[in-house]
């Protein structure tokens, strides 16, 4: 028993039950939560549970990518666009007629999908362990190769729909300033002495007899 | 089987990289163009599909016709389905630029952004047409979505038009993770992405669980994206909601694209599991037509009348894919000629909207015979085609797939079929009545240049000169389809 | 660890973001938190699949579709924040222009 306590097997299964019911609950937070601050943080804590799991999965270059882009990238973004708008937290009226209907649709699902996965399909699958692959296998290596000789094309589709998106999101939220004062180098240049940069205007003189006059 | 590319490998995507090479040089171009002198986009975008589309056709005077090339270690096909529905979507495409430039210049809101977005959006649909591993079909689909939120949102300063962007965003984006979902079971069950392949393997596989929970998913996340009921919601909101150049966009060659997307996906790579996917289908061409033409009934907005009739035209191309090889050739066809209906019938909108004035009511078709009887003809030519009018076009492509199907022997379907398009006439009797017998409300000029004019007019009266095609076009999908 | 128990994982994931679409009417943000959820449900699917069958390609299809995923999220902010500068209102119930 205590053998098996201390052993890589249960070590294993031990973590994949933690960063499970992390990875569960901090997405029940993520859609609950009514400040948008909070859920973008535990939306963090999720991805970082579930790069821990891919990492038992051994798609090591998938975990450290997820950590990377996702929370490094994405999830920026999305504090950014929330500290940028000033969005007022309502105070909880209690649950809508959407929610009451979205958690029993919800309910259903999972109901549902759990009756199939029990009952039919995991007879059908296989019980045993994942594969393991040996110590100096290299998975950064297994995804390069696939991923710059197999599937060169999505490769570089990928790389238009980036651009697509840089395009469409400049597009989109782009403003040109109206109070803003800057200066037009090219106009500058073209003043000419004579006729631009002075100004003659004729006045009449105003009469002395004010200056000084009241006192 | 992983080798590296070469020339003979770049030949045949060669119209995707000239369209993605004229979506560039259109993107840095509109940098330097001001809006006044936005005509050189839209030429250059005009010259990059006539050169696309001179590339498709030379495929054809080769002697590799017929054969099908898998290439890029089987991500990317060229076959004569593909080339068929890539000319469509050409002559679509060139409809759409025309169309569009005259709207953007009426609303004030010509960018070269529009016409770039909309190049790309064209790549991810050609994509799509000649994607052969789930890796690029999804890839291609996401491209031209991303491209049509964009597109839809374009117009920033209009409400309605941010409101059905965000709708579309988010439907969207929901349909594409129940595909992929979807598709993972599918992959787990096979062990594989390309489609052939997967054909392969569901025929030997007997974790059938697997698969039949899979395909449920992806039936989803296609019905989504073809807008089918009842998936059908962001439909009439986004139609009406986008700026008229954008609905011009997506009601017409994206959805060569989706029937594309679905012959590959259920028709080619799961085809195995017909019997299961047939049911589906069938249910969801019959909502669709039902819900189509029942709601069309109450609009009174011609952008939302059209988006409902959408539906139901994609209800009558589902009806196809029941009834087999025939069927999907008839689908084919059907698809084909909708786009060109389709376009048309947003190009009238466009040319009767002018500066500050967009014709989107029904009523802002009244009395337009005493108006402009020649355009009156046109609207009325488009109208009968879509629906379903003898001798029109439109009729000849119902009725095609309607013997698709009863040479089945799906009477009842092809029964309920037909008693809802004779219902769906009605409101497209209601718009010719109201341009030939109500009196004029405006006395609006339709001030659109010659060429957009002839071109409309050319368009409208495609919907008669196609039917001496009829046949031609029709042995062009029937070898297509034997050709998959 | 077997498959099963990661497609268990996976579809409990699945349901928690469908369930968070349909609940947050007041709060696009968090939808598209949402949908970025589902999207890790997708992920994690194809990497159980990807493990459980050795075979690379599962994971492919994920870095492309976390490649998608992040440009999506662009876009869809992009739209949002047009939206917040008109409206100063997140809220999906008072997005209601469109009706018919």
């Amino acid at each position: 028993m205590l053998e098996y306590l201390v052993s890589a097997e249960f070590y294993q299964i031990m973590l994949f039950y933690v960063y499970s019911f992390i990875l569960l609950g901090a997405a029940m937070a993520v859609v609950t939560m009514r400040n948008s601050i909070y859920s973008a943080l535990f939306l963090i804590l999720s991805f970082f549970s579930a790069a821990a799991l891919w990492l038992l999965l051994e798609a090591e270059f998938l975990a450290l990518t997820l950590v990377l882009v996702y929370v490094g990238a994405v999830m920026v973004l999305f504090l950014f666009v929330i500290m940028m708008l000033d969005i007022k937290v309502k105070p909880n009226k209690g649950m809508s007629s959407y929610t009451k209907v979205g958690l029993f649709v919800a309910l259903l699902m999972l109901v549902e999908m759990m009756m199939l996965l029990g009952k039919k399909l995991i007879p059908a699958l296989p019980q045993d362990d994942l594969v393991k692959h040996i110590k100096g296998h290299s998975n950064v290596k297994e995804v390069a190769e696939s991923l710059y000789t197999q599937y060169v094309l999505p490769f570089e589709l990928a790389s238009v729909i980036l651009l697509v998106a840089i395009v469409a999101a400049i597009l989109l939220t782009l403003r040109k300033r109206k109070d803003y004062n800057h200066v037009k180098p090219e106009s500058q240049v073209h003043v000419k002495a004579t006729n631009n940069r002075m100004r003659v205007v004729k006045m009449e003189a105003e009469k002395g007899n004010d200056i000084g006059g009241d006192s | 089987m992983n080798s590296i590319l070469g020339w003979s490998e770049l030949t045949p995507i060669l119209p995707e990289l000239i369209i993605l090479a004229t979506a560039c040089i259109v993107l840095v171009l509109g940098l330097f163009t001001s809006s006044e002198k936005g005509g050189l986009l839209v030429l250059t975008s005009i010259v990059g599909v006539v050169f696309a589309a001179i590339t498709t056709a030379k495929f054809h005077m080769g002697d590799h016709e017929l054969t099908r090339q898998v290439l890029f270690n089987g991500n990317f096909v060229r076959d004569y389905m593909g080339d068929i529905l890539k000319i469509a979507v050409y002559a679509v495409m060139l409809f759409v630029f025309i169309y569009s430039k005259q709207y953007l210049r009426d609303k004030n809101i010509f960018k070269g952004e529009f016409f770039a977005l909309m190049l790309f959006g064209m790549l991810g649909i050609m994509i799509m047409i000649s994607g052969y591993n789930y890796i690029t079909l999804y890839l291609g689909l996401e491209l031209l979505a991303l491209s049509s939120y964009a597109l839809v949102a374009y117009d920033r300063d209009n409400m309605q038009s941010n409101e059905s962007a965000m709708k579309y965003f988010i439907l969207g984006a929901i349909a594409s993770g129940m595909l992929l979902y979807g598709m993972s079971m599918i992959y787990g069950a096979v062990g594989t992405l390309q489609i052939d392949h997967v054909a392969l393997q569901v025929s030997n596989t007997n974790n059938t669980m697997l698969l039949s929970f899979g395909l449920v998913f992806i039936m989803v996340g296609v019905a989504f994206k073809l807008g089918a009921a009842p998936f059908h919601m962001w439909v009439p909101d986004v139609y009406q909601g986008a700026p008229t150049a954008t609905t011009l966009f997506i009601s017409s060659a994206p959805k060569i694209a989706a029937f594309a997307f679905a012959i590959r996906l259920l028709a080619q790579s799961l085809e195995g599991l017909f019997d299961n996917w047939q049911h589906i289908i069938s249910v969801i061409a019959m909502l669709s037509i039902i819900i189509g033409n029942l709601f069309a009934l109450q609009q009174d907005n011609i952008k939302r009348l059209f988006a409902y009739s959408t539906i139901s035209h994609i209800g009558f191309m589902l009806l196809g894919f029941v009834g087999g090889i025939d069927g999907y050739a008839a689908s084919m066809f059907y698809i084909i000629t909708y786009a060109l209906m389709s376009v048309a019938g947003f190009g009238m909108i466009i040319i009767l909207s002018c500066k500050g004035f967009e014709a989107e009511k029904i009523s802002d078709f009244k009395g337009l015979n005493q108006r402009n009887a020649w355009f009156a003809f046109m609207m009325l030519l488009i109208v009968a085609s879509m629906a379903g009018f003898p001798p029109l076009i439109g009729f000849f492509s119902k009725l095609v797939v309607l013997k698709a199907i009863v040479d089945q022997g799906y009477y009842v379907m092809a029964g309920i079929a037909v008693v809802f398009a004779v219902i769906g006439s009605f409101y497209y009797l209601k718009i010719i009545k109201v341009m030939y017998f109500d009196e004029s409300e405006s006395d609006q000029e339709i001030t659109a240049g010659f060429d957009v004019k002839s071109i409309l007019s050319f368009n409208a009266l495609l919907q008669l000169g196609l039917l001496l095609f009829i046949p031609s076009i029709l042995s062009y999908c029937i070898k297509a389809i034997e050709t998959l | 660890m077997s498959l099963v128990h990661y497609l268990i994982l996976a579809g409990i994931l699945f349901v928690i973001s469908i369930a968070g679409i349909f609940i947050n009417r007041r709060n696009v943000l968090i939808l598209l938190m949402s949908i970025e959820l589902m999207l890790l449900a997708v992920n994690i699917n194809f990497i159980a699949f990807s493990s459980y069958l050795n075979d690379v390609q599962g994971q492919v299809f994920v870095f492309f579709i976390l490649t998608v995923a992040a440009a999506e999220a662009a876009i869809g902010l992009a739209i949002l924040v047009v939206i917040f500068r008109k409206r100063k209102s997140l809220e999906i119930d008072k997005l209601s222009e469109l009706k018919g």
